[in-house]
């Protein structure tokens, strides 16, 4: 049985005529790559949202582990799924770099040592550890872009959707962050990236889902 | 829809909502608020938004029994030992204010399909500075933008393992308090970054801004704010005895 099983799921925003993500029919598999892209406005991130139960389908089932979605807490969901925002900064919610990336661990019952553990070794791994007392909502759009993936990293979780995880971060981190994601990718983590980075889609690798106007067209018709 | 100018549904709101507070007698309210949906509905405004007013039942519900508590005057009609849980006073005040509540929705109404430039427009042929009028504007359109980040804030908080739901638990009381300066300090943030990018495009370089578009007083707008007003007389008048 599919990780994420989306079933002929429609979305239309309040207010607008035409739908956002339109009869999506797609299956995840377990430890799965996959990259979704599509032009702006396309539906990414709203398909995104709906496979996480954020938005509930006026149309269609999104099946998260075989369960409908809806049926799951936030909670519960995010342990399956990490998930990162389009915005950034809509996910900073702490007073410093380090608290934010501990925050889910700590609230996860983690001992004191192992998140300091955990979060040194991400947080070294982008180079954020000199940072790690800064206010987060202070740091650049790049540094608040990583802080938000090393917190959603840090936990874990089964699988990742990530909503442009590259948009505003250099080179030598994009480069980081393909090792990292191939790293746990290797140990089973899904991996499903919503960009239109093409450089990075082409080294990211994976199955590949194409969104035009809200509908999936075939893989091949690019990126 | 009868085209009416912004000015005149303004003055209805206002005439509405005034009464709304003025009076406490939930006969007196219950006949405004059947005057209120006459209006709307004659003006071909649509009452669609009252469907869901059922929803509240429960609410309803508790702001009586609430009301019973406190008030302890008039009949009770429900005791557990000293303790009224129903009584006629409370099921009377807490009438007003069910009732108080759905007439200032219902006026609400007749702004809803007012187009946001018009409003603006209203406003300042009404006097009100350009500086005051703006930031009325801009709060109208950024409030839902606003709740929708704030939105993704809470889920993002969620999906990182707090049950915001079940709030019995006391911790999540110092989730909301830890959270609650970073979020305060990026609203912030974001009128900081609104008010430069207004000055950058000129916002306040001349003194006296112009509009292309104009609003004007038609004949079925006079006639509708001397009705209404004739009305208000004529209601306030009525309600005297009861
Ligand atoms: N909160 C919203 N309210 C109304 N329309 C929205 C909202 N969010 C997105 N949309 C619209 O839905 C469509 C798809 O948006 P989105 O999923 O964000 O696209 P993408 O992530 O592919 O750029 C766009 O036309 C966008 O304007
Ligand atoms: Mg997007």
């Amino acid at each position: 049985m599919a990780f994420i099983s989306i079933k002929q799921v429609s979305y239309t925003y309040n207010g607008r005529k035409k739908p956002a993500v339109k009869d999506v029919s797609l299956d995840i598999e377990r430890g799965e790559k996959v990259a979704i892209t599509g032009l702006n406005g396309s539906g990414k991130s709203t398909l995104a949202k709906l496979m996480l139960g954020l938005l509930k389908p006026q149309k269609g089932t999104v099946l998260l582990d075989g369960k409908p979605v809806q049926k799951y807490s936030l909670p519960e969901v995010g342990e399956k799924i990490g998930y990162l925002l389009q915005n950034p900064s809509q996910m900073l919610f702490n007073t410093t770099v380090y608290n934010e990336v501990a925050f889910g661990l700590k609230w996860r019952g983690k001992s004191r040592a192992e998140i300091h553990r955990i979060c040194k070794g991400y947080l070294e791994h982008f180079d954020l550890w000199q940072l790690r007392d800064a206010f987060p909502f202070n740091l650049s759009e790049g540094q608040k872009q990583l802080v938000a993936l090393t917190a959603i990293l840090a936990l874990q979780p089964a699988c990742l959707v990530l909503d442009e995880p590259t948009k505003s971060i250099d080179v030598s981190r994009k480069k980081k962050l393909i090792e990292i994601l191939e790293d746990i990718w290797r140990q089973g983590t899904g991996i499903i990236v919503i960009s239109h980075d093409v450089g990075f889609i082409t080294r990211f690798g994976g199955r590949r889902v194409h969104l035009v106007e809200g509908e999936v067209v075939d893989a091949a018709a690019g990126c | 829809m009868l085209q009416l100018d912004v000015r005149t549904k303004l003055l209805l709101v206002v005439i509405f909502s005034v009464l709304a507070l003025v009076y406490q007698n939930p006969k007196v309210l219950a006949l405004l608020l059947v005057v209120n949906i006459l209006t709307l509905s004659i003006l071909g405004l649509p009452l669609a938004i009252f469907r869901g007013f059922y929803k509240f039942i429960g609410l309803y519900v508790l702001l009586i029994v609430i009301q019973s508590f406190f008030v302890k005057s008039g009949e009770p009609l429900l005791k557990l030992g000293e303790m009224y849980l129903l009584t006629t006073d409370g099921i009377w005040y807490g009438l007003a204010i069910i009732l108080r509540f759905l007439i200032l929705a219902a006026s609400g109404l007749f702004l809803m399909h007012c187009n946001p430039t018009e409003l603006t427009l209203a406003l300042v042929k009404l006097r009100l500075p350009y500086e005051i009028v703006l930031m009325v504007q801009i709060g109208i359109r950024f409030i839902p933008v606003f709740i929708n980040e704030l939105q993704n804030t809470f889920n993002a908080i969620q999906l990182r393992g707090v049950d915001l739901r079940r709030v019995y638990k006391r911790k999540v009381l110092r989730v909301y308090v830890s959270i609650f300066s970073p979020l305060l300090y990026s609203v912030w943030q974001k009128a900081e970054k609104l008010s430069i990018l207004l000055e950058l495009r000129g916002f306040r370089k001349v003194p006296v801004r112009t509009y292309y578009r104009d609003i004007a007083l038609s004949r079925t707008d006079y006639v509708i704010m001397a009705t209404a007003l004739l009305m208000t007389a004529i209601f306030v008048y009525a309600v005297k005895g009861l």
